[in-house]
């Protein structure tokens, strides 16, 4: 009677043995699952390794963290523009910290951190819109197509380049993962504006060099290029990453 | 009681919040097929558990070699260019699919034998107030 009174909140007849073993297992399940989770930390990191039709599939639930990427952007970029504003207020004060100034100023425009203005030439480069045909690949830009222009305007004598928006400074990558072109990690799609500022028609004449870089392209199709000078272009600061882990400068030596 | 596991579960990822981030790249990729391997061993304890055949040895040595085995099958596929990844996903979810289909047959044939079983006592019951009631009915009228 008092058995059957007091109903005890674990069942322990041999019809549920199986209970706790299989709940100490689902605890260590619970542990692997969280690793394994796809998070903004490892979706980079992950979504690289998955085959493109995978990639296609899981990338439309991306869409928003490039909207975050985009605000982040935005946010160096204000808080650069604060901090050159803070570095020229600053050498209002003395004439040495002014030369000081200066020279940063100097530094930060080659580094390519700040905006920059002028003429130049605005190369557009983009996937041909005839039929698809034997070589498909060969129809479709690819990263070492503006990896070769952005090389060669820089030859020509460009003075600041950006790819789509994004500036071209000492550590940027061009490169792709699947069918998506990425500038500085960021994927960009086609049609791909090459701004350059510079000397336009110096700049012109290295891109139509005779079995020049643009060659190729245009002798698939000659709409997949297009080059035009611009009288005034406004190039934005970089707005990646600039912190090292590994790199240290070293005391100089006397 | 079936609330147990589920619970266990929860409190395990609460756990690996706590205790570690995801991982990242490729050993994210060889964790979610260990995640897939220790979800079948649990869908298969909870069949054999149902079935009233479970082993405790069995079924913990299993997980935990399961899982092993998926973690090492997909880096080795890697090593050496084959597509265990994708072989061990589909053999692993056709399991899945197989231990969950039988646990829910398990369980719909004991709700209907628990039903069934009910209905038959109503019946019994019915049956056996009516015979009361006849008998008294009887005794009424003979007296």
């Amino acid at each position: 009677m008092s058995r059957l009174a007091i109903k005890p909140l674990i069942n322990r007849s041999p019809e549920h043995i199986w209970v706790w073993p299989v709940s100490a297992m689902c605890l260590v399940l619970g542990v692997m699952l969280r690793l394994a989770w796809v998070t903004d930390q490892s979706r980079t990191s992950r979504f690289a390794l998955l085959a493109p039709q995978i990639q296609a599939r899981v990338g439309s639930g991306s869409l928003d963290l490039q909207e975050e990427a985009k605000n982040l952007e935005a946010e160096v970029q204000h808080v650069r523009a604060e901090n050159t504003k803070m570095e020229a207020s600053l050498s209002t004060q003395t004439g040495s910290t002014k030369v000081l100034n200066e020279q940063l100023q100097e530094a930060k425009v080659f580094a390519g951190l700040t905006e920059v203005e002028g003429p130049g030439l605005l190369v557009t480069l983009r996937d041909s819109a005839k039929a698809p045909q034997a070589f498909v690949q060969e129809q479709i830009i690819h990263d070492g197509d503006v990896l070769r222009v952005v090389n060669e305007l820089w030859n020509a004598g460009a003075e600041a380049i950006a790819v789509n928006g994004h500036r071209v400074v000492t550590d940027t990558s061009v490169r792709c993962v699947g069918s998506t072109i990425l500038v500085n990690n960021t994927p960009v799609a086609s049609p791909v504006e090459i701004r350059a500022l510079g000397d336009a028609s110096t700049m012109q004449g290295a891109l139509n060099l005779p079995a020049g870089v643009l060659a190729e392209i245009r002798s698939i199709d000659p709409s997949m290029v297009q080059l035009s000078p611009v009288k005034a272009m406004r190039l934005p600061a970089f707005s990646g990453n600039t912190g090292h882990h590994l790199l240290k400068v070293p005391a100089p030596s006397k | 009681m079936y609330l147990i596991p589920v619970i266990a579960l929860l409190i395990g990822v609460a756990i690996g919040t706590l205790w570690a981030g995801p991982l990242t790249g490729v050993y994210g990729q060889y964790m979610a097929m260990a995640c897939l391997a220790g979800l079948d061993t649990i869908c298969g304890g909870v069949r054999s558990g149902l079935e009233g055949k479970f082993h405790q040895d069995i079924f913990i040595t299993g997980f935990f070699s399961n899982i092993i085995i998926a973690f090492g099958l997909a880096w080795l596929g890697d090593k050496i260019f084959a597509d265990l990844f994708l072989v061990g996903a589909l053999v692993l979810g056709w399991r899945i699919f197989n231990n969950l289909s039988l646990i829910r047959r398990y369980l719909l044939t004991r709700a209907k034998d628990a039903m069934e079983r009910r209905r038959l006592k109503g019946l019994a019951a019915q049956a056996e107030s009516a015979q009361t009631v006849g008998g008294l009915g009887q005794a009424d009228t003979t007296a």
